[in-house]
């Protein structure tokens, strides 16, 4: 780059005084015309950088495949207004593979939150707390238990 | 909140000190709420969404025990409980993942996904109360 590449830079007053560090001595007082940002932008694509990224969008995805059977198990309640003569489950091929999509997608979501509850909850025992690792085990026993217990009752409702 | 610096300078934020209690309360809820899903949503698209379409009875297959089902209070304030965190779970990871993404307005993320949110938790609720 050569020197007339380099526009000057208007200053106003005089450098200040030269301070016991020396440094200030060699700034304007007020430069006139204000600095450049460079704000940097990330790409659109940072998450497929790294598999941890990669993990993290897909966990933060869970909530779009739970919502999204919600919303098809609203259609079915919304299917149960019409009476009992136009009702009609949803079923198909098409369901069971969005359903097991979705559950995938559950399941996720609970691995990676219920794992989450070791690091996040301080449970006093005495003078110490219960280790992570034995709340993280209790959340997915109790997830065990309450999948079982709802898919119990979900069953006996429709026999 | 935006002040002035001694030199005249351009405006600039100036944080409010504290903790921002908003925040944690939405915080607070999406805990609970991605807690609650964590622990029950599974069940029901495994039953509902795979083994019931395959032929495991699920009281939704048959219109009488649907109807039975739904015409219980109990079962109304706990599927509206079920929808509201669900879609709160929507809005809330929406809301952050957008904004990683390169939209810059907080706020109008903000009230774009929560506001679909709560749009999915009227419905719902709607279609709960006044159905059998």
């Amino acid at each position: 780059m050569s020197s007339g590449d380099v526009s000057p830079v208007r200053v106003e007053g005089e450098p200040r005084g030269t301070d016991s560090d020396g440094v200030s001595a060699r700034m304007p007082a007020r430069a006139v015309e204000p600095p450049v940002a460079y704000p940097f932008k990330q790409p659109l694509t940072w998450w497929t950088r790294r598999r941890g990224y990669l993990l993290y969008m897909l966990r933060e995805f869970t909530a779009v495949g739970i919502a999204a059977w919600m919303v098809l198990f609203l259609v079915e309640i919304a299917r149960a207004h019409g009476g009992g003569a136009g009702y009609q489950p949803l079923g198909g091929p098409l369901f069971i593979a969005i359903s097991v999509l979705c559950l995938g997608l559950a399941l996720w979501h609970s691995y990676t939150f219920l794992s989450l509850a070791g690091m996040i909850m301080r449970i006093p025992l005495g003078d110490r707390t219960v280790s992570p690792r034995l709340i993280a085990q209790g959340m997915f026993a109790l997830l065990a238990a309450v999948t079982a217990l709802i898919a119990a009752l979900l069953i006996w409702g429709g026999a | 909140m935006t002040s002035q610096d001694s030199t005249g300078g351009e405006e600039h934020h100036v944080p409010k000190p504290g903790p921002n209690r908003v925040l944690g309360l939405i915080w607070a809820g999406f805990a609970s709420a991605a807690v609650l899903g964590a622990l029950i949503v599974p069940a029901h698209i495994l039953i509902q969404g795979v083994l019931g379409p395959l032929g495991v009875p699920s009281f939704d297959r048959h219109y009488g025990t649907f109807a039975r089902a739904l015409s219980n209070p109990l079962v109304k304030i706990y599927l509206l409980v079920l929808f509201a965190c669900s879609f709160y779970m929507l809005a809330m990871r929406v809301w952050y993942v957008v904004r990683e993404l390169g939209v810059p307005s907080k706020l109008g993320v903000g009230l774009f996904s929560f506001g679909l949110g709560a749009a999915g938790t009227i419905v719902a609720g709607y279609l709960l109360f006044s159905g059998p």
